[in-house]
């Protein structure tokens, strides 16, 4: 079979994978930016008892493969499936989609968290400062200057933790999800043409550039006082004396 | 309130404050006040403690003991720490500050950093802010840098926006801390010159400072600290042409 036919052929239910892996990869990609910051906030000013159950958890999902977590989830469910349907929680796990979801979004939780703590702990100290003198609230100065800050200042790292977790999410395929790799391997099985695969890879790249686009697009905005000495300097009017 | 009688308002009152950095004392028992109209130049060698004492005032540090009270309002502490953040936070809305590295908001222009205070603390509406921080920029000399960012003023034009940041809230006094000791000396005049405009419209200002012709010329009160105490006290004529204390004697020596 050409590679063409092979698009041709199966194209529906490469763009239906597609829009699986966007959905699996966005949700818990945005799961886990909801909860980050305030993790990364704990990270950097909470107490020991807070401090240490969360280093825990970040080094348990740090420090293990994402493959064992997925099966950990997914065949664990089956296994406490009694216990699951007494609680209610055995329609969500038994989707393999949702347990996916919930792997990928408590793992990448812990990678933003970490990412974040580096951005928190790198805002200017004197700006925090300012912000307190002039009587800002503890949440006004996160909301105001912290932030703002630490999410420049993290924008290419988590950028690249979710690209990460674009490609990892692959794995999904393994507990029978549809994904761009499930799809593909359904397609594979029928047509033994290895060009699926060669598409399988294309539909991830143009999906990681899509999103690279975006995401410079967004931190060149997060960024426009940095680079501004050097686009203002032509324009700049005459200084007036002070105290004018 | 009894002071307001007779116009003598004290805005700030230090009493016997020390503070302790582990086991060094910084502080040993500084007491202050300032009284509406008051400019006080508070001199020193670097680690006499001027900077730490300046910042015990708005609670920036702590003070390990002694009062600070604000209006008459004393803010409480217990164990080390204000009992009460919205106290903190009240008393430093009458305090306005300017740093020695202007720490101004990089993320905001110059006009957004003068606006930011009146808008979050305050509660005044953009419109509102805008209109006053345009004033208040100009006055200080920039009215054509309003819509650049930190990164594109020199450092004296960063330093007169953060005093017009500081205004904007309309403070009923003033800290400097070294506020020209980051500039470059051709940049100095100019921060000086506002602050100069400052004092001469009645503001009420506590600046620790190295700029003896301010201290001299502009100021009301001059206060000099050594290792943590306040060896001289008096009006800039007083203390420069008749100093008492030993080691006053030897700082301005030194600086001639």
């Amino acid at each position: 079979m050409h590679p063409i036919d092979v698009l041709q052929s199966y194209g529906p239910q490469f763009l239906n994978g597609a829009l699986t892996t966007v959905a699996l990869t966005g949700l818990s990609a945005i799961l886990a930016a909801v909860i980050a910051p305030l993790f990364a906030l704990v990270r950097v000013g909470g107490n020991r008892w807070a401090q240490w159950p969360l280093r825990l958890y970040i080094s348990f999902m740090r420090g293990t493969p994402l493959l064992a977590q997925l099966f950990l989830v997914y065949y664990g469910a089956g296994q406490f499936r009694p216990t699951l349907e007494a609680w209610g929680l055995w329609p969500f796990f038994r989707d393999p989609f949702n347990c996916a979801l919930l792997v990928f979004a408590v793992n990448s939780t812990a990678y933003q968290t970490e990412i974040l703590r580096g951005g928190i702990q790198g805002v200017p100290p004197g700006e925090v400062e300012a912000a307190r003198a002039v009587g800002m609230t503890r949440v006004q100065t996160l909301r105001r200057v912290v932030f703002p800050h630490a999410y420049r200042i993290a924008w290419p790292a988590l950028g690249n933790e979710i690209i990460l977790l674009m490609k990892a999410s692959a794995i999904a395929s393994v507990v029978t999800v549809f994904d761009i790799m499930g799809r593909t391997r359904q397609v594979f099985a029928k047509t033994f043409d290895f060009s699926a695969y060669l598409w399988a890879a294309l539909l991830y790249l143009a999906l990681t550039a899509i999103f690279i686009a975006l995401w410079r697009l967004a931190e060149a905005r997060l960024s426009r006082h940095i680079g501004a000495r050097e686009r203002g300097a032509g324009t700049e009017a005459v200084t007036k004396g002070a105290g004018a | 309130m009894t002071q307001a009688a007779t116009g003598e308002k004290v805005v700030v009152r230090a009493d016997d404050i020390r503070k302790n950095f582990g086991a060094v004392e910084v502080l040993k028992g500084i007491s202050l006040q300032a009284k509406n109209h008051d400019v006080i130049s508070i001199l020193g060698a670097s680690g006499s403690g001027k900077s730490t004492f300046l910042r015990c005032l708005n609670f920036l540090e702590t003070p390990s003991s002694g009062t600070v009270a604000v209006h008459g309002e004393e803010v409480a502490v217990k164990n080390g720490r204000p009992q009460d953040q919205r106290q903190v936070e009240r008393v430093r809305r009458h305090l306005g500050m300017v740093f020695q590295q202007f720490n101004l908001w990089t993320h905001r222009t110059a006009l957004e950093n003068v606006m930011e205070g009146p808008v979050q603390v305050k509660g005044l509406s953009r419109a509102e802010a805008r209109e006053k921080a345009e004033a208040l920029l100009a006055r200080v000399g920039l009215a054509e840098r309003m819509a650049m960012y930190p990164s594109q003023l020199s450092g004296g034009q960063q330093q007169r926006v953060a005093i017009a940041r500081a205004l904007a809230m309309e403070p009923d006094a003033i800290l400097f801390d070294e506020p020209t000791s980051a500039l470059d000396p051709e940049l100095v005049g100019e921060v000086l010159k506002v602050m100069k405009s400052l004092a001469e419209e009645g503001r009420t200002m506590i600046v620790v400072t190295h700029e003896m012709g301010f201290a001299r010329d502009v100021s009301t009160e001059v206060v000099f600290f050594h290792q943590g105490r306040i060896a001289e006290k008096g009006s800039p004529d007083e203390c420069f042409n008749r100093p008492q204390s030993e080691p006053f004697q030897r700082f301005i020596a030194k600086i001639r």
